[in-house]
C-alpha cells in the first residue's frame, strides 16, 4: 500500500471534462422527442441524466477548489512511459494484423512488448515469444476454431 | 411443504446435470482459472470473466459456460488469500484485510496455519452460502414475480445507489460513474421507440456499445495499462509452508470466527452492490470488536485471517441470489456473468428458475462440487499455487493483453472491435489514474435498459405521476430502504465533520 493519494485536486479536470460531457448530453437529447412525464420518449431519461451529470460535476469542481496545496502528482517522473509503450503497441497490433496475420503480428507484439516495456533478456524474450505464439494459437485456432486473420503470407 | 420437496428435486436434477462430465470438467477449469487469478494480483475475476465472454459461445451450453464464470469468480476468493499471507499484496480486492494479520502470522513462521485456515474456512463459509442460495432463491423469485415495472424500478436505482455506497472510496464519484454508465447504455436504438440516439453518425453505434468490447477494454486493458506504472514484485515471506492443518487451538480460536464470517458475508452479499470487498472488511471489523484480545489484531491473530476468508467466500455464493432471482447483478463480476447468460440467451430473472430450470439449478449444484474441488486445490495442491507467484507481470501483462485482442476480434471478426477496446482501455486507465471506480459503471451499464424501460412504462401506467414508485406497497418499501439509507448517509458524514470540529 502506498499510503493516501491526495489527488482531490486533479477533480478539477475531470469534473470539467464531466461537465462538457453532461452539456452535450443535454443539449443532444433536447434533439430527441423528449416526451412528457405522461409518455415519456427517447429523450427523457438521456435528458435527466445530462443535468444529473451537470450537477454532479459542478459539485466536484466545487469541492475540489480548496483542496490541497501540493497534490500527489499524477505520473511520478515517468511512469507514464509503460502505460503509453504499451497503448502503442495495441494500436501497432490493430493496424497490421490484418496484412500481417495472426501468428506473425502476435510474434511480434510479444518481442516488443518485452522488449521495450520491459527490458528483459534476449533469450528469454524470444522463447516466451515464440511458446506463446505456439499456444495462443493452439488455444484460439484449433481449440476454439476462431477464424484468424491469415495475412499475405498465408500462414494458419 | 412442496415447496421444499420441490427444491429438493430441483436440486438433484441440478446435481445430475453438474455430474455430466463435461460440466465437471468446466466446473474444475473454473476453479482452477478463479484460484489462478485469486493468487495473481493485478488481475481480478470481473476482468477474467469479461475475457472469456467472447468465447462463452464455444464452451458450450449457457449451463456449463455459467458454471465455469461462476467457479472463476469464487474460486478467486479461495486464492487471494495466499497472495496476501506470503506477500503481503492481495491476490484479490475481497483479500485486502487478509493482509494485515495473514502476513505477520507469515513472518512469525505460520504461514502453514494461516493458509490451512483460510482454505477451510472458505469452504466451510462458501458451502453454507451456497446453502442458504439454495433455499433463498425459489422463494425470493416467487416472490418477484409480482413486481412490475415501478418495483423493477426501485429495485435498480436502490442497486445502483447502494452499489456507490458501499463500494468505493467517494459517493461522488460513484454516482458519476453510475451515470456515465447509464449514458453510455442509451447509446444505440432506443428501445422502445426505435429512435437512434448518440450515435454520432456511427453506423456501428445503432446496436449499442457492445458489453463485451467495453468490459474487456475498462477492466482487461485498463487495469494493466494502471498495473504497468507499478513494480508488481512478489516476494514471498517464506518458501517453506508446514504445517497446514490447523491445531486445535487455532481451530478453537477461529470457529466462531468463521460463523459469524459465513452469516456477515451471506448478508452483505445478497445485498445489491454489496459483495465480497465489503464483507470482508466488516467481518474485520465484528472480529476486532468481539475478541477478548483485541490487541492481538494486527500482530497476527488467526482470527483476522479465518473471519474475512470466510466472509468473502459466502458473500460471493450470495451475490448470485439477486442475479439469479431478479436479474439484477450487485457487483462488477456478477454483471459479467449477467451478460454471458444474455449472450447465450438466457434472461435471467424470476422467471429463470421455472423456464431455465436447468441453468438455475444446474449452476447452484456445480457450487457444490466447486466449492469441494476448491478446497483440494487450494489445501493440498498450495505450494504449488505458490511457483505461479514467480511468473513475473511482465510476462503475464503482454499475454493477457494479447487474449483480449483475439477475444474481441473474434465476437464479430473486425478490427473496428480492437480499437474501440482499446480506447475503453485508456479510458478505464484514466479512470482508475483520476480515482473513479470502473465497477458502477458497468453495473449502471448493464441495467440502463432495464431501469429505462420499467421507468417509461411506470409513468405511462401512471399517467405522468411519480407517486407509483412510493404508494405500491413493494415499491414504495424498497423507496423507504433506499430512503433510510440515504439519511443514514449523510447522518454519518455530519457525525464525521462534527467530530473534526471539536
Amino acid at each position: 500500500m502506498t499510503g493516501e493519494k491526495k489527488i482531490e485536486k486533479w477533480n478539477r479536470i475531470s469534473g470539467f471534462i464531466l461537465l462538457i460531457i453532461g452539456v452535450m448530453t443535454a443539449w443532444g437529447s433536447t434533439s430527441l422527442s423528449m416526451g412528457k412525464f405522461k409518455h415519456p420518449g427517447p429523450g427523457f431519461l438521456p435528458f435527466g441524466l445530462g443535468i444529473c451529470l451537470i450537477i454532479l460535476s459542478l459539485i466536484l469542481i466545487f469541492k475540489s477548489w480548496k483542496k490541497e496545496i501540493s497534490p500527489t502528482p499524477l505520473w511520478f517522473q515517468r511512469t507514464w512511459l509503460r502505460p503509453l509503450l504499451g497503448v502503442a503497441i495495441l494500436i501497432f497490433y490493430a493496424i497490421v494484423i490484418e496484412q500481417l496475420g495472426f501468428i506473425l503480428t502476435t510474434f511480434i507484439f510479444l518481442l516488443i512488448w518485452m522488449a521495450l516495456i520491459e527490458r528483459l533478456k534476449w533469450k528469454t524474450i524470444l522463447s516466451i515469444s515464440v511458446g506463446t505464439t505456439i499456444v495462443l494459437y493452439l488455444i484460439f485456432a484449433f481449440f476454439l476454431e476462431v477464424p484468424l486473420p491469415k495475412g499475405f503470407l498465408k500462414l494458419g | 411443504m412442496s415447496d421444499l420437496l420441490g427444491m429438493f428435486q430441483g436440486l438433484m436434477n441440478g446435481f445430475g446435470i453438474a455430474f455430466t462430465l463435461n460440466n465437471l470438467m468446466f466446473a474444475l477449469l473454473g476453479a482452477f482459472l478463479g484460484t489462478i487469478v485469486g493468487i495473481l494480483p493485478g488481475l481480478g475475476p470481473a476482468a477474467t470473466i469479461s475475457l472469456l465472454l467472447p468465447l462463452s459461445f464455444k464452451i458450450g451450453s449457457p449451463v456449463t459456460s455459467i458454471i465455469m464464470m461462476a467457479g472463476i469468480f469464487y474460486g478467486a476468493m479461495y486464492g487471494g488469500s495466499t497472495t496476501s499471507i506470503l506477500v503481503n499484496i492481495p491476490g484479490e480486492a475481497a483479500s485486502v484485510v487478509t493482509c494485515i494479520d495473514g502476513y505477520q502470522m507469515a513472518l512469525k513462521g505460520r504461514a502453514g496455519p494461516a493458509l490451512g485456515i483460510s482454505a477451510i474456512g472458505s469452504f466451510i463459509a462458501g458451502t453454507l452460502g451456497v446453502i442458504g442460495l439454495t433455499f433463498v432463491a425459489p422463494p425470493l423469485a416467487e416472490f418477484a414475480l409480482k413486481f412490475g415495472p415501478p418495483e423493477y424500478f426501485s429495485l435498480t436505482i436502490l442497486g445502483l445507489l447502494m452499489a456507490t455506497l458501499l463500494g468505493g472510496t467517494s459517493i461522488l464519484k460513484g454516482l458519476i460513474m453510475i451515470v456515465l454508465g447509464l449514458l453510455l447504455g442509451s447509446v444505440g436504438l432506443d428501445p422502445i421507440s426505435g429512435a437512434i440516439r448518440f450515435t454520432w453518425g456511427f453506423f456501428m453505434l445503432q446496436e449499442g456499445v457492445d458489453f463485451v468490447t467495453l468490459a474487456m477494454g475498462l477492466f482487461g486493458i485498463g487495469e494493466i495499462l494502471y498495473n504497468l506504472e507499478k513494480e508488481l514484485k512478489t516476494e514471498l515471506v517464506t518458501k517453506k509452508i508446514s504445517h497446514l492443518w490447523p491445531t486445535l487451538k487455532d481451530w478453537g480460536e477461529s470457529k466462531w470466527a468463521i460463523v459469524r464470517g459465513s452469516f456477515i458475508g451471506f448478508f452483505i452479499g445478497i445485498l445489491p452492490g454489496g459483495g465480497a470487498v465489503i464483507s470482508s472488511l466488516v467481518s474485520y471489523a465484528v472480529e476486532k470488536k468481539v475478541s477478548k484480545h483485541p490487541e492481538e489484531f494486527g500482530k497476527g491473530a488467526i482470527q483476522g485471517v479465518a473471519g474475512p476468508e470466510s466472509a468473502n467466500n459466502s458473500a460471493a455464493s450470495a451475490s448470485f441470489i439477486p442475479l439469479l432471482t431478479l436479474g439484477i447483478p450487485g457487483n462488477a463480476a456478477i454483471a459479467m456473468i449477467f451478460a454471458a447468460l444474455l449472450i447465450q440467451g438466457v434472461q435471467p430473472g424470476p422467471f429463470l428458475i421455472t423456464e431455465r430450470p436447468d441453468v438455475f439449478w444446474g449452476v447452484v449444484a456445480s457450487m457444490y462440487v466447486g466449492n469441494a474441488m476448491l478446497l483440494v486445490l487450494n489445501l493440498p495442491m498450495v505450494g504449488m499455487w505458490v511457483q505461479l507467484l514467480r511468473v513475473p507481470y511482465a510476462i503475464l501483462a503482454p499475454i493477457i493483453v494479447l487474449f483480449c485482442c483475439i477475444g474481441v476480434y473474434s465476437v464479430r471478426n473486425t478490427v473496428f472491435d480492437i480499437w474501440v477496446m482499446g480506447i475503453f482501455g485508456v479510458i478505464g486507465y484514466l479512470f482508475r489514474k483520476f480515482g473513479f471506480e470502473p465497477g458502477p459503471m458497468i453495473l449502471a451499464f448493464v441495467l440502463g435498459p432495464l431501469l429505462e424501460r420499467s421507468l417509461r412504462q411506470a409513468l405511462l401506467i401512471s399517467a405522468g405521476s411519480p407517486w407509483i414508485f412510493f404508494n405500491r406497497p413493494i415499491s414504495g418499501s424498497l423507496m423507504g430502504v433506499l430512503l433510510l439509507f440515504i439519511l443514514f448517509q449523510i447522518f454519518i458524514t455530519l457525525r464525521k465533520k462534527w467530530s473534526k470540529r471539536s
